[in-house]
């Protein structure tokens, strides 16, 4: 549905330019969900709004449904106007002169201007009934919670049975509860329109819980493009292990060779010897980083674990965060809250299970 | 759109060629004349007079403007309404008729407290001399204090209050607060509004014309209106090209500088919350104190000299009230005044308050629009073009379009004479208020508003019309409102460019008081003070309301 090829953009202010994007390339299928992760200042909202036509790349191509609508080489660019697009804002942009139904109704006249005027009230209390606001349609936008802008903006976004659906955080500015609540709302509605969507966030749970492939960016590049399982189990990088998964990185090394290129392996750690995945051929010896997420480590008597000291508590509900200081590493370990241990006290650490990965 | 830029390019150039020719006995080169002419000791004289009304305005201004901006700001002073409300009154009534009031005040001979003073401590004891260039420092400091009011309290307004409750909350003691966190932050918008405040007083008129004329006390504006308006001989476009190439240079280097210290403002760029609750000091025993010093402003500033205006309008020469002069009130100037020249120039400032602001309101958007929502190359410099007479004195812009339309437009169509000459002057100096207006309008619009649009499949044009200017509706009233007043009060640029076929009100009151009606032009003013006055009284409710505007509107005045 969506395809894009080496797609560079930059800022200009003046004489001084910022690489936004370097050549990114990504393919997206009819349907489907794909969330743009990274930090702020990574390139994944410049890559949103090129693709809306908000933003001219500086070379490259995006196909939408086949259509080019930016080639830097033929010189296309589509606006954004004539681009089958729907999209909600960061700011949810909540037109304030405007009553709900206006606002959720703009699209209409432009996009589908074969409509007759009853065609686009039905239009509009189906699109409204969707996101269950069907009952304040008459009301000024700006009487609105902050939920409920979020809904009116999605609407509108939706009105049109656009093919794509874009995403710019549009989760960031609600509270902790609709968030989640939101979460997966938006999940329900864009599989059962089945709307192709690409949504833009910089928090890793929202990244993996909502879409069906998550691209994680930084500095304008594309880190790794894979399944939120896939993702979370086997980062490529330090800076995904990181970024996605908390993980903590231990020096671990190689007890077997390991001739495949996808298989598991055997490494010694300070923490013992661990089963890990590894994506490359080791030989005996070597030395590399393991991403070791929080949960894979427990507590348990020193026989083969190392010592340390808690130097840190978080109290999470069911689970515990603990920071735990062994030698000169500092891990972050989540354990079940029964077992907490004290601030200060000393603790055994080992490495449980296998869902560690071999870095490099 | 390119219209605007060739035009304000076009004046420029052809002041700078003009300060190189004289067109006296025909054209010929005499740039080496008219820059001499500068050296005399007149010329001299002049640029020192104006300095000095500057910096005495400058300081008097800022007396008023800064504990009222602090009051209003930062206090929790009730009736805040209501001394904004004095503030912006006083701004937009016209600063001749206070300059008429404040000289039948304090006229050495002839005004009121000067009298009073003399009767009871004798002749030599004058309250104050307003013909000398303190006193006219001192009112026109009385004038510009509100512009500079404006500037300072959208500066403590736009400052985070947060900022100072760190202080508190980091141990420093209120007093230690504003010194090392408030004063620093505003010190680049205190520079600015000074510096803004000083080029205004430099180039300001209708004080030393109303006042000064009689005294021989010229200054910048006046000494231009003296050569291109000479009683005697022909006008010597040549000087005063050369006089404004230096002025408009000088104001040109301070203003570049403010805009550098606007820069250092982003630097500083202090993140605005939403919507965060100020911390108001109270002021308790203290705030009969503050009302008094506001009464001192409302008296002072626009009370004693109005109502003076008003008691001389009914006279058939200037006196002060005693049981004669109430004797001898009529209302005779009232019958007189309503003559064709007046009447005339009723219709022609009509004219201009219903022309002007609708053609700089185009321009301005237009200029914005281009500025803010797109990326055409040159942008910047765009902006900086609109902005440009923002910093020129309007003489000097009066002088500009004189000699461009004598000895440009005049060769396609006339326009010398008639009052188009005046839409034209208004208009060109005006774009750069009403671009500082549908700036800060757009700024305040979130793009997303207008890209959602977009998306939702609007043309650009679309989009303009459904979603930004019904959302900047307000500014634009506002910026309209205030347009309108300015064409109304305009004294400078009209008297330069008048002939008795377009004679505007302000223009007629001059040329009443500059032949001896003294009493005939209160009365005028009086009149046409009453037709302003809805006018001024509406806007300033208006911006009252949106007092969020007054950033937007500080940076037009």
């Amino acid at each position: 549905m969506i395809a894009i090829q080496d797609l560079h953009h930059v800022y200009r202010d003046g004489p001084t330019a910022h690489a936004a994007l370097r050549g990114v390339s990504v393919e997206v299928a009819a349907g489907e969900f794909l969330a743009l992760l990274g930090p702020s200042g990574c390139g994944k909202t410049t890559l949103l709004r090129c693709i809306a036509g908000l933003a001219e790349p500086e070379s490259g191509t995006i196909r939408i449904d086949g259509e080019t609508v930016y080639s830097g080489r033929e010189r296309i660019n589509v606006p954004a106007r004539a681009r089958d697009i729907g999209m909600v804002f960061q700011s949810y942009a909540i037109w304030p002169h405007m009553t709900v139904a206006q606002n959720a109704a703009f699209p209409l006249p432009y996009r589908r201007p074969e409509l007759t005027a009853a065609e686009v009230r039905e239009h509009t209390d189906e699109v409204l009934r969707l996101v269950h606001l069907e009952t304040l349609a008459d009301r000024p936008a700006p009487a609105l919670s902050g939920g409920q802008q979020q809904r009116l903006a999605l609407a509108r976004a939706l009105i049109s049975k656009p093919k794509v659906l874009l995403l710019d955080e549009p989760l960031s500015n609600l509270d902790a509860r609709l968030r989640e609540e939101m979460r997966f709302e938006l999940r329900g509605l864009t599989r059962r329109l089945g709307v192709t969507t690409i949504l833009v966030t910089h928090e890793q749970a929202e990244a993996l819980s909502l879409a069906d492939v998550v691209a994680v960016m930084d500095e304008g590049r594309f880190m790794q493009i894979s399944s939120p399982r896939e993702l979370y189990e086997r980062p490529q990088t330090e800076f995904i292990a990181g970024f996605v998964g908390r993980a903590n990185l231990v020096p671990a090394d190689v007890v077997e060779a390991f001739g495949g290129t996808d298989g598991r392996i055997v490494v010694a750690t300070p923490f013992g010897i661990v089963e890990c995945a590894t994506r490359r051929p080791r030989s005996a010896g070597e030395r590399a980083m393991l991403a070791v997420p929080p949960e894979a480590f427990a507590l348990k008597a020193p026989d083969d674990a190392a010592e340390g000291t808690v130097e840190g508590v978080a109290f999470l509900g069911d689970a515990t965060d603990l920071v735990v200081r062994v030698a000169e590493l500092t891990l972050v370990v989540k354990v079940p809250t029964s077992q907490a241990p004290a601030l200060g006290e000393r603790v055994a650490v080992c490495i449980t299970s296998g869902s560690c990965m071999l870095l490099g | 759109m390119a219209i605007g830029v060739v035009l304000i390019l076009c004046l420029l150039v052809v002041l700078v060629l003009q300060s190189l020719a004289s067109s006296e006995g025909g054209w010929h080169w005499a740039a080496a004349a008219n820059y001499a002419n500068l050296l005399t000791p007149a010329v001299g004289r002049v640029l020192l007079n104006s300095v000095e009304l500057a910096a005495i305005a400058t300081a008097v201004a800022f007396v008023f403007a800064l504990p009222i901006a602090w009051l209003v700001e930062r206090t929790a002073i009730r009736g805040k309404a209501g001394i904004v409300g004095i503030m912006l009154v006083s701004m937009l009534v016209p600063g001749f008729a206070y300059a008429m009031g404040w000289l039948f005040l304090l006229h050495p001979q002839i005004g009121l407290l000067n009298k009073l003073s003399a009767a009871a401590f004798g002749e030599a004891h004058l309250v104050l001399n307003v013909e000398t260039l303190a006193g006219m420092g001192i009112i026109v400091g009385l004038q510009l204090a509100p512009v500079a009011f404006l500037m300072i309290a959208a500066a403590l307004r736009s400052l985070d209050y947060r900022m100072e409750e760190a202080a508190s909350i980091a141990g420093a003691p209120g007093a230690e607060a504003i010194r090392r966190i408030v004063l620093p932050l505003i010190r680049p918008a205190l520079a600015q509004a000074a510096i803004y405040v000083f080029i205004i007083a430099f180039g300001t008129f209708d004080v030393p014309a109303i006042i000064g004329w009689g005294n021989r006390i010229f200054t910048f504006s006046t000494y231009i209106y003296l050569t291109t308006n000479p009683q005697a001989g022909l006008p010597d476009y040549g000087q005063a090209g050369a006089l404004s190439v230096v002025v408009l240079a000088a104001a040109l280097l301070l203003t570049v500088w403010t805009r550098y210290l606007s820069l250092d403002l982003k630097r500083f760029a202090v993140v605005s919350g939403k919507g965060y609750q100020t911390t108001q000091l109270p002021l308790g025993r203290w705030a009969a104190a503050a009302y008094a010093f506001v009464a001192v402003y409302l008296f002072a500033g626009i009370v004693a000299p109005l109502l003076l205006l008003l008691w001389e309008s009914f006279l058939p020469f200037v006196q002060a009230p005693s049981p004669a002069a109430f004797h001898a009130l009529s209302g005779m100037n009232y019958r007189t005044i309503f003559g064709d020249a007046f009447l005339g120039g009723l219709t022609n400032s009509a004219l201009l308050m219903t022309v002007v602001p609708v053609v700089v309101l185009v321009f301005s958007f237009a200029f914005s629009w281009i500025g803010y929502r797109t990326r055409l190359r040159g942008r910047a410099l765009l902006d900086g073009i609109a902005f440009l007479p923002h910093a020129i004195p309007s003489v000097i812009m009066a002088v500009g379009v004189v000699v461009l339309t004598l000895y440009g437009i005049d060769h396609v169509v006339r326009l010398y004479g008639t009052i188009w000459i005046i839409v034209l002057a208004y208009s060109v100096t005006w774009v750069s208020y009403g671009t500082r207006m549908t700036n800060s309008g757009l700024m305040q619009l979130h793009r997303e508003l207008e890209e959602s649009a977009s998306i939702g499949g609007a043309s650009t044009w679309a989009v303009v019309r459904v979603i930004v200017l019904p959302l900047i509706g307000r500014t634009l009233l506002l910026a309209w409102v205030y347009l309108v007043i300015l064409a109304g009060r305009e004294l400078t640029l009209a008297v330069l460019l008048t002939t008795p076929g377009n004679t505007t009100v302000p223009a007629f009151v001059w040329i009443t008081w500059l032949n001896g009606g003294l009493t005939l032009g209160a009365a005028a003013t009086v009149c046409y003070l009453l037709c302003l006055s809805p006018l001024i009284v509406g806007y300033s409710y208006l911006l009252n309301r949106t007092r969020r505007a007054g950033a937007g509107i500080a940076g037009a005045v």
